[in-house]
């Protein structure tokens, strides 16, 4: 068997492999393709989501199903306004060892897992917020003089409710940036709300079945690093991104007026990793600009840094990264 | 793969052409609109219409520019590409696997070859047209109603009330008959007195134009151009003329004093007594013909002299201005090659300036001594041949100076043509000052004036105006404007008008022969008629003693030729013999007294109305 067609097995098994996932997790979340997929394509990018939506989507639901399907260890913390960081990373502790000395151990905390759900991550303190940052993006933690690398592949799903401020603390703008996508959890529709009731308010009992291997996982990331992303793809990425700020080249009018400062260049390495995602969602072996534009809002939602006019204009980043993908042509030499 | 993009992308630039082509084309249309708008309104000129043409090809041409470099420029690399698989819905297969065939199959990741293959059996049946339609553009809708606009203001007719301007017309000059009668015959008497060829020429062309305003070929501009042209002309040749001939005598006169025997002469000369020096030459002739008194030798070795002077008198003038004048000339071109080549320097030098009015006058003075050369030439030559013949032969001698004193002659007679010209200058003047005036009385002023000649003419006046009375005014029924005739003097007995105090009355109403009488006391009021009664002289009863003019004292008195002439006209010999003599007082008077230009002219033309007529 050549290269070529190994591939062509790999992103084959990939196709399989997320058909299975969706399934399996389509037993117990109703709807929410696009949250579930937006979820996937963080972790198949290696990197974490903040959902967002009124309690009783279903979001800690979504996550815990998931873990479960995955096969992967998962973890819940439950922010809170006296969480501290130490009772999320770990704590060295006192123990009398069998032979009776005392000594001191590393307690490893919740993010110690595969699936991390930071479950209302805005009602922690920034300094609770900020023990996430290097776990998030280094994949480990260092407490003393001692560095813990957290298990692969390392997924942090932070969910955080719209609507109720008070008592909050608004993600710092360095940790938004951290998350690869900021998703946003609809409103079930009717239909979906029938299911809903019929699954959880009957005796019905639906077990996940883990359907992947952290291994598959793995491979699945591997491949998605590999997936070719053409010059014209990556330079429509690049002028979205450049768009996004106010005095950035093919910005409207919009983003001219309401943004205080763009997306940052990890905006334009999430729209092109979560295009190759795409690409393969689709059995297409590159990505397009269509999967750059698939992506764009749910990888620069969180991104843009709104001026005082469009906060109190209450302009939503998704309506003007709609008017930037309208103004930034395909083609461009 | 290839071709389609390729073609998607050159449907492209047709698109964008067309597109800069709708959004342009109004701007012709709308220009032709307002140009032909203006042309057929404002009604321009050709220059400004052919600029407004120029301005419309102008626009036109970048209109063509601009859609052409429309349709050159290249439209971005996978734009074509790009709307074929959004066309066929390809996801990007077909411009993704275009890039990536672009990096060598060595090169290619099995990835990037999987997106090949798939890229090529995606994209069987391309189509470009679908793809990219080059649909019109709906702007170009506007271009219909603009093109119609310009076609309709095109046709639209406006109409323009062009006023023509009415022909020139001809008013000729019209001068009375009698006027014209008096330069005809003035004309006829100088033609007849005339002696020279340029007097009967000028006298010619002043008869012709009298003949000109007489048949009402010419308008009164026409005639006084023509008169201005004639006076001017005469004036110069008379001045000329002058100037030649007193230079020239002038040089004989100098030359003629050296010798006693031709002094006499020379005073004649120096004091322009032609017929005087013609007598002493005559008489210098004789005597050197005589053997009784011929002069001594000495005495003709002095006339030889003076001869011979008198004779390179005018050549030696001549000599000497032009010796002069090449002394200027050399100056002038030394003054010029100080400056080289700076034309502006040698203009503004005021030594250039001085030596050229040098020149100026000297080439005046030049063609004055050669007149005067010419106008001698004759006396000059028979002086020098004189002068020759004295030493050999003093009889030929004294013909030479018999021919010269003939020559003589001719000049005093061409002087005496000079007053016929002067005459003739005169009447020219006349003529002009009438018709120059003609113009300001209009029409009632010349019907008084045709009324006037007719009843001077013996002829009773008519066209509904009341004659005058006679003994009213000299001249009858006219309002004249000019120098009233003298008053003849009341003689005694007529009775005065103006009362005095204590005489009631004062005039006489019982008419001539009353005595008046004296009051014995001061007078309480006056007579109801104050002036008295109007004078009626008793014609052949009494003379007239005085009068403004030269009364000889026999036959009948002026004043009753004038009350005659007032009643008859301006006929008959006692008339004329009156008018003679006022007339010859008049123009004494006028040659004697200071008395402006502008009132000579009333003098003369109040006489020129009086004139006798046949």
């Amino acid at each position: 068997m050549g290269e070529t067609e190994r591939v062509r097995e790999e992103v084959e098994t990939f196709q399989r492999r997320i058909g299975a996932l969706r399934e399996e997790i389509g037993r117990v979340i109703v709807g929410q393709r696009a949250v579930l997929d937006g979820v996937l394509t963080c972790m198949l990018a290696g990197s974490h989501a903040l959902l967002e939506g009124v309690p009783g989507l279903g979001k800690t639901m979504l996550v815990r199903t998931l873990a479960g399907a995955l096969g992967l260890e998962f973890s819940r913390i439950q922010f809170t306004p006296d969480l501290m960081p130490a009772d999320i990373i770990g704590t060295v502790v006192l123990e009398q060892s069998a032979e009776g000395r005392n000594v001191f151990e590393f307690r490893r905390g919740p993010v110690f897992a595969n699936v991390v759900l930071a479950d209302e991550i805005n009602r922690a303190t920034p300094k609770t917020q900020s023990a996430l940052l290097e776990a998030m993006q280094e994949h480990r933690v260092t407490v003393g003089r001692t560095t813990h690398a957290l298990p692969e592949p390392y997924l942090v799903l932070a969910t955080q409710n719209p609507l109720e401020m008070e008592g909050t603390y608004p993600l710092p703008e360095a940790q938004l940036d951290r998350f690869f996508f900021k998703l946003e959890v609809p409103f079930p529709s009717r239909e979906e709300l029938h299911a809903i009731l019929e699954r959880t308010t009957s005796d019905q009992r639906v077990e996940v079945r883990p359907v992947l291997t952290r291994e598959d996982v793995l491979a699945m990331q591997d491949l998605v690093r590999r997936v070719p992303a053409p010059r014209h793809v990556q330079d429509y990425a690049i002028r979205v991104l450049q768009a996004t700020h106010p005095n950035g080249e093919g910005a409207p009018r919009s983003v001219t007026r309401y943004v205080r400062t763009g997306a940052s260049p990890r905006g334009v390495q999430a729209m092109l990793l979560g295009a190759k995602v795409r690409a393969l969602y689709e059995g297409r072996f590159a990505a397009s600009i269509d999967d750059v534009r698939a992506t764009a809002k749910p990888a620069l939602r969180h991104r843009l840094l709104l001026s005082f006019e469009g906060e109190a204009e209450g302009v939503r980043p998704d309506t003007l990264i709609g008017d930037i993908l309208d103004a930034v042509p395909a083609a461009k030499d | 793969m290839r071709r389609a993009a390729a073609r998607a992308a050159r449907r492209l630039r047709h698109r964008a052409a067309l597109a800069r082509l709708a959004a342009l084309l109004p701007l012709p249309f709308v220009y032709a609109a307002v140009a032909l708008a203006a042309i057929k309104v404002l009604g321009l000129g050709a220059q400004a219409e052919a600029r407004l043409i120029l301005g419309g090809i102008g626009l036109v041409a970048v209109v063509a520019v601009a859609v052409l470099l429309a349709w050159l420029r290249r439209p971005p690399r996978w734009a074509g590409a790009l709307l074929l698989d959004q066309h066929h819905g390809l996801s990007g297969r077909l411009t993704t696997t275009l890039e990536l065939a672009e990096t060598p199959p060595a090169e290619r990741s099995p990835l990037a070859a999987l997106a090949i293959e798939d890229g090529v059996s995606a994209c069987q049946k391309l189509d470009p047209r679908g793809a990219v339609p080059v649909p019109l553009p709906r702007e170009l809708a506007w271009a219909v109603p603009l093109l119609g606009l310009v076609v309709a203001i095109g046709l639209f007719e406006i109409r323009t009330e062009r006023v023509i301007p009415p022909p020139p017309t001809f008013e000729p000059l019209v001068l009375t008959d009698d006027d014209l009668e008096l330069f005809g015959r003035m004309a006829e008497e100088l033609a007849q007195q005339a002696q020279d060829p340029g007097s009967l020429a000028a006298i010619r062309r002043f008869n012709t134009l009298v003949e000109d305003i007489a048949a009402r070929r010419l308008d009164r501009k026409e005639a006084l151009a023509r008169l201005s042209e004639l006076d001017a002309d005469l004036g110069r040749a008379l001045e000329a003329e002058r100037e030649a001939r007193e230079l020239g005598l002038d040089g004989i006169a100098s030359g003629l004093q050296r010798s006693g025997l031709t002094r006499a002469a020379a005073q004649a000369f120096e004091e322009r007594r032609l017929e005087d020096a013609e007598k002493a030459l005559r008489e210098l002739a004789e005597r050197l013909k005589r053997k009784d008194k011929k002069p001594s030798a000495a005495e003709l070795a002095r006339l030889r002299q003076a001869m011979e002077q008198a004779s390179r008198a005018s050549s030696e003038r001549l000599q000497a201005i032009e010796a002069r004048r090449r002394e200027l000339e050399a100056e002038r071109k030394s003054l010029l090659r100080k400056h080289g080549k700076d034309a502006k320097g040698a203009e503004s030098d005021p030594a250039v300036a001085d030596n050229r009015r040098k020149l100026e006058r000297l080439q005046r003075d030049k063609a004055q001594a050669e007149a005067a050369a010419r106008e001698m030439s004759e006396l000059d030559r028979q002086l020098a041949e004189a002068a020759r013949e004295l030493e050999k032969a003093l009889g030929k001698s004294a013909e030479h100076i018999e021919q010269g004193a003939e020559d003589v002659q001719r000049m005093a007679r061409k002087a005496m043509s000079e007053k016929e010209k002067r005459e003739l200058l005169q009447r020219l003047r006349d003529l002009k000052e009438i018709v120059r005036r003609q113009g300001q009385g209009g029409a009632d002023r010349q019907r008084q004036i045709a009324r006037f000649t007719r009843r001077a003419r013996g002829q009773q006046g008519g066209g509904g105006d009341q004659p005058g009375k006679a003994g009213a005014r000299l001249v009858p029924g006219v309002e004249v404007d000019v120098v009233p005739i003298p008053k003849i003097a009341r003689v005694p007995g007529q009775g005065a008008a103006d009362g005095a105090p204590g005489n009631r009355g004062g005039g006489d109403p019982q008419g001539p022969g009353a005595q008046p009488r004296s009051g014995a006391e001061a007078g309480k009021s006056h007579d109801a008629n104050v002036r008295g009664e109007a004078t009626a002289p008793p014609v052949g009863e009494t003379r007239d003693v005085t009068a403004a003019g030269i009364d000889t004292g026999e036959g009948t008195a002026s004043a009753e030729v004038i009350y005659g002439a007032a009643e008859r006209g301006f006929v008959g010999k006692p008339y004329r013999d009156v008018f003679v003599q006022y007339e010859t007082v008049a123009e004494e008077a006028l040659e004697k007294d200071e008395i402006p230009p502008g009132h000579r002219f009333y003098v003369r033309r109040y006489f020129q109305l009086i004139r006798p007529r046949e």
